[in-house]
C-alpha cells in the first residue's frame, strides 16, 4: 500500500489544485453567469487553464469551447458519470495512473473515436483524479458536510422525501390540505408543519396582499376567498383531501362572529361535502363516497311496504277526552310526488311513516355515516326514529330519534348517525349495523312556524311532506375538517356568550353535514414554542390553563390521520400542575415528543359525537 | 445602506423596520461604525508570499466598547423569533426544520447564490440573503431577532478564515451591539486540544471571543454527524465502490443531527444553561472500521475498502502546506493530526441528559440510525439513480 501510495505523491499537487479549481469552476460560472459584475471574473481564467494543462495536454487549439461545456456538465450529472466508471474504479491506484497516462499521452492507440475524443479523455481523467482526490481528502476529516455533487439526491433524499426523518407521515404526498386562516397564529405553524410533513397546501385567503403572500411558504397554493361567500368556496374546496379551518371573527361584533365563526363553518363544510358528492358522481357510484340508496319514491310501487301509523304520547284519559283528531296518509300524486300529510289536533298525538329497511345484499348500514332525504313540503320538524336490534327477536329492539327540521320547498337533510340518541336514556348508543326499521314522525309539539307571509296564517299541527328519497351516507375512517374552536376561556366577559354562541353554532353545523370532523377547542392561546408541557384532552368545559399555539397546530396535523380523532370535539390545555391530592384530572396526554403519538392514546379515552 | 442591500422583498421589509427602529432612537449608525471601522484583527498570515508559513491563529479581536443598548420600550421582541445562521448546511437545515415544527418564526441567513435555498422557504421559513464575509449586510438581518442559532462553516473549498473567524466576529459584534438576547454556537469538540488545526482554532477563538463579548450565549460542542457517514461510506458501499477508510484508531461518538437539533431547543429554552459550555455526543464511539464493518452487515455486501495510513495523510498534508496555493488543501487535511493523535472523541452525556431532562434512549444510536437508512433509502436511491441516468445529457 505503501509504495502505491508513493507513486501518487509526486503528482499530487498538480491533482489537488485541479480539483480545487474545479470545485470552484462549476460553481462560481454559474454565478459569473448571473452575477457578471461581482469580482469572480478575474479567478475564472487562470482557472479553466490550469484545468486545461492537466486534463488534455496539446490539444488547446480544440478546447476552446470545452471548460464551460464540461463545468455546467459536472455538476449535474458527475454522480452518473462516476457511475459510469465503476468499472475502471479499481482500487488500485497504480493502475489508473497508468490507464490515465495512456490516454493522457497516447490517443491515437484507442480505436474508436470516443476514445480520441479530447473532451471525453479530459473528463474522464478529471473523473479519476476527482474520485482519487476526494476520497483521499474525506479521510482527513472528522464529519464535514456531505459533497457538493451528491448534494442534490442527498436532499432528495433527507429533505424531500425524508425517510430518515421524524416528521415523514405516509401518504402525505396525496393529500391536500386547505387551511382556512393560514396567517392566524395557529393557522401560520399549521402550514408550516404541513409543509415539513410533505402535504400540498392550499391557503384560503381574503385578499392576496403581498404580506399575506410573504407570510407564507411560497410553494403553498394560494387561494382568493372568502368563507362567508359562499360562492367563492366552491374553487377553493376543489381537489382537497382534508380541511383545517383556524379562522377566526378578528372582533367581537356579532356579524363579524355570524360571518366566520358560524356560517363560514357552514359554509366552507357544504361546500367541501358537495365537492365530495360531485366526485361521487363521477365514478358512477363505485367509489367510497357515493351514498347507499335506502328508499326511492318514483312509482306508486315504490310506496309499498312504508306503513302510516298513529298514536299519543299520553295514555291517560284526560288526552283522550279533549281528543280532537288526528289523520294522515301516505300517497303517490298524480304529479309524480310521494306525499305523506296530515293533521294531528290530538294533544300529545303524532302520526308516523314508518318501513323496515331492506338493504341491498353486502351492504349494511355500519359502513354508512348517517342518513341524508330529499324532502319537500311545508317546513315541519320531524323526528326520524330507527329501531335497533337483533331482526331475529323484535322484543330486542331499542329506539333511537332524532329530530330534523325542513325547510319550505325541497331540501335535503343530513342527519349523522351520531345524532341519534336511545328512546331510554341507559340503552347504548346507536349501532348502525343492527337498524332493521325507519320511521318518520311528525308531532305538533315543538314546531316553529316558517318564514314568510304565508306560513304564518297555517296551522302548525297539519303538514304535508314530499319525499324523494332517503339514502345512507358513506363512512370514512379519518378526519375531514379539523374544526379550531375555543373553550371561551381567556375572552372578556362580556363578550364571552356571544363569541361562544357563534363558535358553537359553528361547531353544529359542521357535525351536521355528514362530514368526518374533530373540534379542538384550545384553551387561551400562548404563543410559545410547544412541545414542551403535558397536555390534558377533555370534554365539558373542565380545562383552566392555556396551551401554546404550536401544540394546538401539532394536534390539529396529527388529527388529520387519526382514526380516533375522527368526530371528536374536546378541549385542550397544558396540564394542570396541582397541589398534593387535588387533582382534578386524569393525566391523559405525555410530553409530546417525536417518537410517542400522544394523540391516539389521549383521543381513544374520549367520547365520539358529544 | 438601501444601495448595499439586494432588492429582496424579505429584505427589504426587514429594512423598513429597521428604520423604524432607528426613528425610536436606536444608534443605527453607531454600531454600525464599531463594526466596520475597527475590524477584528486576526493574524493568520494568508499573504505570507510563495512560502506558506504555519497558520497561526491569535485571537486578537477586542470587543469594542460599544454604546448602551438601547432597550426602551417599543415593540418587545417576540421569544420565538430566531435566526439560524448556516441554514444549508447539514445541521442547519436540521436546526430549521425543528424550529419551524416547535412553532418559532425563523428566520435563515443565506448567502446569496443563484441556486437559492428554495427548500427553507417552502418549509415556511424566511430566507434573508446576507454574507457573512461582507459584514455590512449582516445589521439588517437582525431586527427583531430574539435569538441567534449559529451553526455556519466555511465550506470546504474556501479559505477558512473568511467565514469561520472574521464572519463570525461581525456577527457576534452585531448581534451584541443589536441587543440578541440570546446566542447559540456551535464548536467542535476537544477544540483546545488541537490548536495545530486551523478551524478547531478557530471554533476555539470564537467561543472564547463569545464568551468575552456578554452576550447571553450557549456554547454547544459536538462530535461528528451521522449523517456525514452516509456519503462517506454507506452511498460507496450500496453502490459497490470502494470505500476508503484510515487506520487510526480515533474514535468518533457520532450523533443524529435531528437529536442534536432537538436537545439544541431545549437548551435554548432552559434558562439555567445561559453561558454554559454543552457537549453533545452519541450514545457510543466508533472507529472508522467499526462504521465500515457496520455498514457492511447492514447493505448485506462486502465493502471494498481502501485503507490509508493515516502516515500519508501527514505527509501530503506537509507537502501541500509547502506551496501558497494549496494552503487550503492542507487546511482541510488538517484534521489528520487530529486522527493520529489517539484521542476519543466522545464525552459522558449522563450529566448533559440531566441538566436538559432528557431520557438517553431518544438519543437515536448509529445502529439504528444506519438501519432506518439502509432499509428506506436502498430502494429510494435507486430509484433516484435509475432517473438522473434518463435524463443525463453526454457532450
Amino acid at each position: 500500500m505503501s509504495a502505491t501510495a508513493s507513486a501518487t505523491r509526486p503528482s499530487f499537487s498538480n491533482s489537488s489544485v485541479y480539483q480545487y479549481s474545479k470545485c470552484r469552476l462549476s460553481s462560481e460560472l454559474l454565478a459569473f453567469v448571473s452575477f457578471p459584475n461581482t469580482n469572480w471574473d478575474n479567478r475564472i481564467p487562470s482557472c479553466i487553464n490550469s484545468r486545461r494543462c492537466c486534463t488534455s495536454r496539446g490539444h488547446n487549439s480544440r478546447l476552446l469551447l470545452v471548460p464551460r461545456a464540461g463545468a455546467s456538465n459536472t455538476s449535474k450529472d458527475s454522480k452518473s458519470d462516476n457511475a459510469q466508471n465503476d468499472n475502471e474504479n479499481d482500487d488500485d491506484r497504480d493502475e489508473k495512473r497508468q490507464v490515465q497516462k495512456q490516454q493522457l499521452t497516447q490517443p491515437s492507440v484507442s480505436l474508436s473515436l470516443d476514445d480520441v475524443n479530447p473532451v471525453g479523455l479530459g473528463r474522464r481523467s478529471r473523473q479519476l483524479f476527482d474520485e482519487v482526490w476526494r476520497k483521499f481528502s474525506g479521510l482527513g476529516q472528522i464529519s464535514r458536510t456531505i459533497r457538493t455533487d451528491d448534494k442534490e439526491a442527498l436532499d432528495a433524499l433527507l429533505i424531500r422525501e425524508g425517510p430518515l426523518c421524524e416528521f415523514a407521515i405516509p401518504g402525505a404526498q396525496n393529500t391536500t390540505v386547505l387551511v382556512v386562516g393560514a396567517t392566524s397564529r395557529i393557522g401560520r405553524i399549521v402550514v408550516r408543519k404541513l409543509m415539513l410533513r410533505g402535504y400540498i397546501v392550499k391557503a384560503l385567503v381574503r385578499k392576496a396582499d403581498q404580506d399575506v403572500v410573504d407570510m407564507l411558504p411560497r410553494s403553498v397554493e394560494i387561494v382568493m376567498g372568502d368563507v362567508g361567500d359562499p360562492a367563492t368556496l366552491k374553487a377553493a374546496v376543489e381537489g382537497c383531501n382534508k380541511i383545517i379551518y383556524c379562522a377566526t371573527a378578528r372582533s367581537a361584533i356579532t356579524g363579524d362572529l355570524f360571518r366566520v365563526d358560524h356560517r363560514g363553518v357552514y359554509n366552507l363544510s357544504k361546500a367541501f361535502q358537495d365537492y365530495n358528492n360531485k366526485l361521487a358522481q363521477l365514478r358512477a357510484g363505485k367509489s367510497s363516497k357515493s351514498k347507499l340508496s335506502i328508499a326511492k319514491f318514483n312509482s306508486a310501487d315504490s310506496l309499498n311496504g312504508w306503513e302510516v301509523r298513529q298514536g299519543t304520547y299520553f295514555e291517560d284519559v284526560v288526552a283522550t277526552k279533549y281528543d280532537g283528531g288526528m289523520d294522515a296518509n301516505f300517497e303517490f300524486t298524480e304529479s309524480g310526488d310521494a306525499v305523506f300529510s296530515g293533521y294531528v289536533f290530538t294533544r300529545g298525538g303524532y302520526v308516523e311513516l314508518s318501513r323496515k329497511l331492506s338493504l341491498p345484499l353486502g351492504s349494511t348500514l355500519d359502513r354508512y355515516e348517517g342518513l341524508v332525504l330529499s324532502v319537500g313540503g311545508n317546513g315541519r320538524s320531524y323526528v326520524l326514529i330507527l329501531e335497533a336490534g337483533p331482526s331475529a327477536d323484535p322484543s330486542q329492539s331499542k329506539l333511537y330519534f332524532a329530530r330534523i327540521s325542513t325547510k319550505v320547498g325541497f331540501c335535503r337533510v343530513r342527519v349523522p348517525f351520531s345524532s341519534f340518541r336511545p328512546v331510554k336514556p341507559d340503552d347504548p348508543a346507536l349501532d348502525p349495523f343492527l337498524v332493521h326499521t325507519f320511521t318518520i314522525r311528525f308531532e305538533p309539539r315543538r314546531q316553529r312556524p316558517a318564514e314568510g307571509h304565508a306560513a304564518k296564517k297555517q296551522d302548525l299541527r297539519s303538514f304535508k311532506l314530499i319525499l324523494e328519497y332517503i339514502k345512507a351516507l358513506p363512512t370514512g375512517q379519518e378526519t375531514d375538517f379539523v374544526l379550531v374552536s375555543c373553550s371561551g376561556l381567556g375572552i372578556e366577559p362580556s363578550r364571552r356568550e356571544q363569541v361562544l354562541k357563534a363558535k358553537r353554532a359553528g361547531e353544529d353545523s359542521l357535525r351536521r353535514s355528514g362530514l368526518g370532523y374533530t373540534i379542538i377547542r384550545p384553551g387561551p392561546l400562548k404563543e410559545e414554542p410547544g412541545g414542551q408541557r403535558a397536555l390534558i384532552f377533555d370534554q365539558g368545559n373542565r380545562i383552566s390553563q392555556g396551551i401554546s399555539c404550536a401544540d394546538v397546530a401539532d394536534i390539529c396535523v396529527k388529527a388529520l390521520h387519526d382514526s380516533t380523532a375522527r368526530n371528536k370535539s374536546f378541549d385542550v390545555c397544558y396540564e394542570y400542575v396541582a397541589e398534593e391530592g387535588r387533582e382534578l384530572y386524569e393525566l391523559v396526554a405525555h410530553l409530546p415528543d417525536k417518537a410517542n403519538n400522544y394523540l391516539t392514546p389521549a383521543l381513544s379515552v374520549l367520547e365520539k359525537n358529544t | 445602506m438601501a444601495l448595499k442591500l439586494p432588492s429582496h422583498p424579505q429584505l427589504a421589509r426587514v429594512h423598513d423596520r429597521n428604520l423604524s427602529v432607528a426613528a425610536n432612537g436606536f444608534g443605527v449608525f453607531s454600531w454600525r461604525r464599531s463594526v466596520v471601522s475597527d475590524s477584528p484583527s486576526l493574524s493568520l498570515s494568508s499573504s505570507a508570499g510563495r512560502r506558506y508559513t504555519k497558520p497561526v491563529v491569535k485571537c486578537t479581536a477586542k470587543i469594542q466598547a460599544t454604546g448602551a443598548v438601547n432597550l426602551a420600550p417599543g415593540t418587545p421582541v417576540r421569544p420565538t423569533s430566531i435566526l439560524v445562521v448556516g441554514a444549508t448546511g447539514t445541521l442547519g437545515r436540521q436546526i430549521v426544520r425543528r424550529a419551524l415544527d416547535e412553532g418559532y418564526d425563523v428566520r435563515c441567513l443565506v448567502r446569496p447564490r443563484p441556486a437559492p435555498a428554495d427548500f427553507l422557504r417552502d418549509w415556511g421559513a424566511v430566507v434573508v440573503n446576507a454574507d457573512l464575509s461582507r459584514p455590512e449586510t449582516i445589521p439588517a438581518t437582525l431586527v427583531g431577532i430574539h435569538t441567534v442559532i449559529d451553526c455556519a462553516t466555511g465550506r470546504p473549498e474556501e479559505p477558512i478564515k473568511t467565514v469561520d473567524w472574521e464572519g463570525k466576529v461581525a456577527l457576534i459584534q452585531c448581534a451584541k451591539a443589536m441587543g440578541i438576547q440570546k446566542y447559540v454556537f456551535y464548536s467542535i469538540h476537544n477544540c483546545e486540544k488541537h490548536p495545530e488545526v486551523p478551524l478547531m482554532e478557530i471554533k476555539y477563538c470564537t467561543e472564547k471571543f463569545l464568551r468575552d463579548s456578554g452576550l447571553n450565549h450557549i456554547i454547544i460542542r459536538l462530535c461528528g454527524f451521522m449523517q456525514g457517514l452516509i456519503g462517506q461510506y454507506a452511498v460507496p458501499i450500496l453502490e459497490e465502490k470502494s470505500v476508503w477508510g484510515t487506520d487510526a484508531p480515533t474514535r468518533i461518538a457520532y450523533m443524529d443531527t435531528q437529536d442534536i437539533a432537538r436537545l439544541t431547543f431545549i437548551a435554548l429554552r432552559n434558562e439555567n444553561i445561559n453561558g454554559k459550555l454543552l457537549t453533545f455526543a452519541g450514545p457510543r464511539a466508533w472507529t472508522t472500521q467499526e462504521v465500515i464493518t457496520l455498514c457492511e452487515r447492514l447493505a448485506g455486501q462486502d465493502a471494498n475498502v481502501t485503507t490509508v495510513p493515516v502516515s500519508i495523510l501527514r505527509l501530503t498534508r506537509q507537502l501541500t502546506r509547502f506551496f501558497e496555493w494549496t494552503n487550503d488543501v492542507a487546511d482541510r487535511l488538517a484534521f489528520s493530526e487530529v486522527l493520529t493523535s489517539d484521542t476519543v472523541f466522545s464525552v459522558p452525556m449522563g450529566e448533559t441528559y440531566d441538566v436538559l431532562g432528557v431520557d438517553p434512549k431518544d438519543v437515536v444510536t448509529l445502529e439504528k440510525y444506519l438501519q432506518d437508512y439502509f432499509t428506506n433509502i436502498l430502494k429510494k436511491l435507486k430509484d433516484l439513480k435509475a432517473q438522473s441516468k434518463q435524463t443525463d445529457i453526454y457532450f
